[in-house]
């Protein structure tokens, strides 16, 4: 073979490589879509919606991953944060889009104390960050509990009896935010012909991204990215690693709080108890389906994978039904699916890194050899 | 006095002493509070004849450096297949069990050579990948447990007669069969000699095969890999005898769970498993690279004794059961103190 | 000079966010308000339902109120401004009437006697505190599942 057609193999090879799970989902869906038999204008209204409830939520994933910290399975907390924020506008009765804001406002404190004990943790457990913010969730999740279920209403103040359970303390299992459903996605909302666009919500969105690609050019952006791509060379630079590595993580706790409450005032219902740990892996999932990396990811990995992640997700169940008779089975699949896509790409990651180092263990060999040659 | 106090602290760890002495407390007030001590005593050794093997699966894999088995699920599931398997073939009683065992053994083996190999080429990830490993396996099998072809009448949903039911009985097959067996009552604590007997008997065998040639040479690659390797050790290999021997250690330890509880339970049972034997042996004082069958008994005693006596004694003292969100932060919180230290050294 | 500069637009960037916040908590305040239809006692006088009552929200017309009619709406904010289209005994012609009324922050349910208000009586007289009992249903909401909930549900 000519070293053209070679290197044209190598690049296809490589491309293969690093886009095997969207490939793979580009696959998937083109078989199940048909399958499922679900008319493109309802998918196009589905993945639209989907796209602004879980963006945002998405976006908060990219910030530790530019700062060297792994998928942030803590992303969870700021979830909590945002959650237990709207528990308390809810009480307090304000409504609609001032709620928003205001839960979003509220939800900072919250992050940031979560966001500070995540990354001191995390700072502790150099080289295992993320199966630590993987217990970090579960950990929090059990004071979260702590907290909601037996805390509110009779330590903190809870004035209101509907959100309380009927032993008087603790809240209940679902929340009603019927008075500020959908009220930003409504705001702007364009439809055309049966399909919905929730202009605010994407505008929303489109201000986040900016707000990202111009953070990477601040020092602190770029502070980040130097500790992400190697915490000992950014040391002897002068920054301070261990205090970047918490501030990453703080932003990305802040933002998926804002991100959680977006998503809440979609959905108009909040499920105190399980919402949060749902959203944390699917957001994960989705993020690796649009081509992410464990140390690599970009926005236009975000879209895409919302597109695509959603798209199986829709489809999933239908298919399943039509193929083998039981829905269950597609429902079982699209959590396999989520599930095993998320094993893929940390295996490739995996073997990418001792790739990586083996190559670089070649290369200093053949150098070696050159300078002996040289003698 | 006081350094001796200090070092003892420091050696037993902090988090440990909490757990002991909150156990101890919990003890100490349950006569008081009114709680039955000698069933809640039983209880806990019942429980924790359910639970041992399963804690001890995991000593194999922290000996050979591949850290703690999050894949755990994979081992019960290969239990799992044995146990469905063994009643579809028409077994009952305590034969059921015995082919429930020589079932999943193929399964294990198999299985645990797969997940070995994908180890052994993700060397320092294996945490966080056998996780997924796990999660995805579980998540594979629930489409399983509906398509395979099982037809016993009491294992599959009734109306549409394919499809295993989420929970099978195991009355009449090998309900308690170990615990039954040899059962020696105190006054009015009753002891599973049998289940007991059997965790003995392969925590045993684990520390006899630690002393062996291979064991120590497992040992030898979780502490210096590169040492080993020097040594001439055939690292890949000793890891991969390690995953299987934990995945196999964990089919047994599934079927010896089911037998005390009474249940197969299938589809996303298992999805969680790992968690509470992962903390139980970290409470028992191991590290991520290091686990001794000390640390198996004295964590599973531990853990258990929390997870039985919390909701009966809280329950009598402040009329609530907060021991669902006490269970999850104490493990949880015990993995994480794990995962933050650096490599320790614990009796 | 420069930290001092720094700390001085931290401190106030932080500001700016409190009086948002404080600001979305006036601003944001919802309450339901309940238009009554009825006859209301009050000093010994009787002020009678009126045969029909046009209420109008926002544009739109919210119900129609027949006497001893209730409806409802949900206003945001701590004014509520409806429009009615009133006919006080059967066969009259009907009159419109514009309602400007500031909500009480304090409430969560406002109820509002449209009789009373028509006859000018004192705020007191008809606008009164609505609190809803919590109904037996509710009483039996399910025990709180704390279990590890397995991600199964949509998303």
């Amino acid at each position: 073979m000519s070293t053209k057609q070679q290197n044209a193999g190598k690049t296809a090879l490589n491309f293969l490589r690093n886009n095997t799970v969207p490939l793979m989902f580009i696959i998937i869906c083109a078989v199940c879509i048909p399958i499922s038999g679900f008319s493109p204008s309802y998918l196009l209204n589905e993945i639209i919606t989907r796209l602004g409830r879980n963006a945002f939520l998405i976006l908060s994933l990219l910030i530790p991953i530019m700062a060297g910290m792994g998928l942030n399975f803590g992303m969870t907390l700021g979830a909590m944060a945002g959650e237990m924020a709207l528990i308390f506008v809810s009480d307090w009765q304000i409504w609609g889009i001032p709620g928003v804001v205001l839960a979003m406002i509220v939800s900072i404190p919250f992050s940031v104390i979560l966001g500070l004990i995540c990354g001191k943790i995390l700072n502790m457990a150099k080289g295992r960050e993320m199966i630590t913010s993987y217990i970090i969730s579960f950990f929090i999740n059990g004071i979260y509990q702590l907290i909601v279920l037996y805390l509110m209403g009779s330590v903190i103040p809870i004035a209101h009896g509907s959100i309380k359970l009927p032993r008087g303390y603790g809240i209940r299992n679902t929340v009603s935010l019927l008075n500020m459903r959908q009220c930003i996605d409504n705001l702007l909302a364009i439809r055309i012909g049966g399909v919905k666009i929730p202009a605010l919500t994407l505008l929303i969105i489109a201000l986040m991204c900016l707000l990202i690609v111009w953070f990477r050019r601040t020092k602190l952006g770029q502070d980040m990215r130097a500790v992400g791509q190697d915490m000992q060379v950014a040391r002897d630079a002068g920054i301070n690693v261990e205090r970047t590595r918490i501030i990453s993580i703080v932003i990305s706790t802040v933002l998926a709080g804002f991100g959680m409450i977006l998503y809440l005032q979609n959905i108009g219902n909040l499920s105190t108890y399980s919402a949060h740990s749902q959203v944390g892996m699917f957001c994960i999932a989705a993020l690796l389906v649009g081509g992410a990396s464990v140390d690599r990811a970009s926005i236009g990995n975000v879209f895409l994978g919302v597109t695509l992640f959603h798209l199986m997700f829709i489809v999933a169940p239908q298919a399943g039904a039509k193929i083998t008779g039981d829905s269950m089975i597609g429902e079982y699949f699209r959590v396999f699916v989520s599930y095993g896509v998320i094993t893929l790409a940390l295996i490739m990651y995996e073997m990418k890194k001792r790739r990586q180092k083996a190559s670089i263990g070649e290369q200093l060999a053949l150098a070696q050899k050159e300078e002996e040659q040289h003698e | 006095m006081k350094e001796k106090m200090a070092s003892f602290v420091a050696s037993f760890g902090l988090p440990r002493l909490i757990i002991t002495g909150f156990l101890l407390a919990l003890f100490i007030l349950a006569p008081i509070v009114g709680v039955d001590l000698p069933m809640q005593i039983t209880n806990v050794i019942n429980r924790f004849s359910w639970n041992a093997i399963l804690v001890l699966a995991m000593v194999p894999m922290v000996h050979s450096g591949c850290g703690l088995n999050f894949g755990l699920p994979l081992g019960i599931i290969s239990g799992l297949l044995g146990a469905t398997m063994s009643l579809e073939f028409g077994f009952t009683g305590p034969m059921s069990f015995i082919m429930a065992v020589v079932i999943s053994t193929p399964f294990a083996l198999v299985l645990g050579m797969g997940y070995g190999a994908l180890l052994n080429r993700i060397k320092g990830g294996e945490m966080m990948i056998a996780t997924y490993v796990g999660f995805s396996s579980v998540s594979f099998m629930c489409m399983m447990w509906l398509l395979l072809p099982y037809h016993k009448a009491d294992m599959v949903w009734g109306l549409a007669g394919k499809g295993l039911r989420t929970t099978i009985s195991l009355e009449g097959y090998y309900d308690k069969v170990l615990s039954n067996f040899l059962q020696i009552n105190i006054g009015k604590v009753s002891i599973p000699v049998g289940a007991l007997l059997l965790f003995a008997l392969l925590a045993f065998a684990m520390w006899a095969f630690l002393h062996t040639k291979t064991g120590t040479a497992m040992t030898a690659v979780g502490s210096n890999a590169t040492f080993a390797k020097a040594a001439g050790i055939k690292v890949d290999k000793i890891r991969m005898l390690s995953v299987v021997m934990s995945t196999w250690l964990a089919a047994i330890g599934i079927l010896v769970y089911e037998q005390g509880f009474g249940f197969i339970q299938l589809y996303m049972a298992p999805f969680y498993m790992a968690l509470p034997a992962v903390s139980a042996i970290l409470i028992g004082g191991a590290s991520v690279n290091k686990a001794t069958i000390m640390n198996v008994i004295l964590g599973t005693f531990l853990f258990q004794g929390i997870v039985t006596m919390t909701p009966t004694v809280m329950n009598s003292v402040i009329h609530t059961d907060m021991s669902e969100v006490i269970r999850v932060i104490a493990s949880n919180g015990m993995i994480l103190y794990a995962l933050t230290r650096r490599s320790e050294v614990t009796r | 000079m420069n930290n001092k500069r720094k700390w001085i637009f931290r401190g106030c960037t932080l500001l700016a966010i409190l009086l948002i916040a404080v600001l979305m908590f006036i601003v944001g305040r919802g309450h339901t308000v309940y238009i009554d239809n009825k006859t209301l006692e009050y000093n010994g006088e009787s002020y009678g339902a009126l045969q029909k009552s046009e209420v109008w929200v926002g544009g739109e017309r919210l119900s129609k109120l027949g006497k001893r009619d209730r409806t409802m709406t949900t206003v945001i904010g701590n004014s509520f401004e409806m429009k009615l289209i009133n006919t006080v005994n059967k066969g009259d012609e009907p009159t419109e009437t514009t309602v400007k009324i500031s909500l009480p922050y304090g409430w969560d349910g406002i109820l509002v006697n449209i009789p009373g208000y028509l006859a000018n009586l004192p705020q007191e007289a008809w606008m009164t505190e609505f609190i809803i009992e919590p109904t037996a249903e509710e009483a039996t909401d399910e025990e709180e599942t704390t279990e590890d909930d397995i991600p199964m549900g949509d998303f």
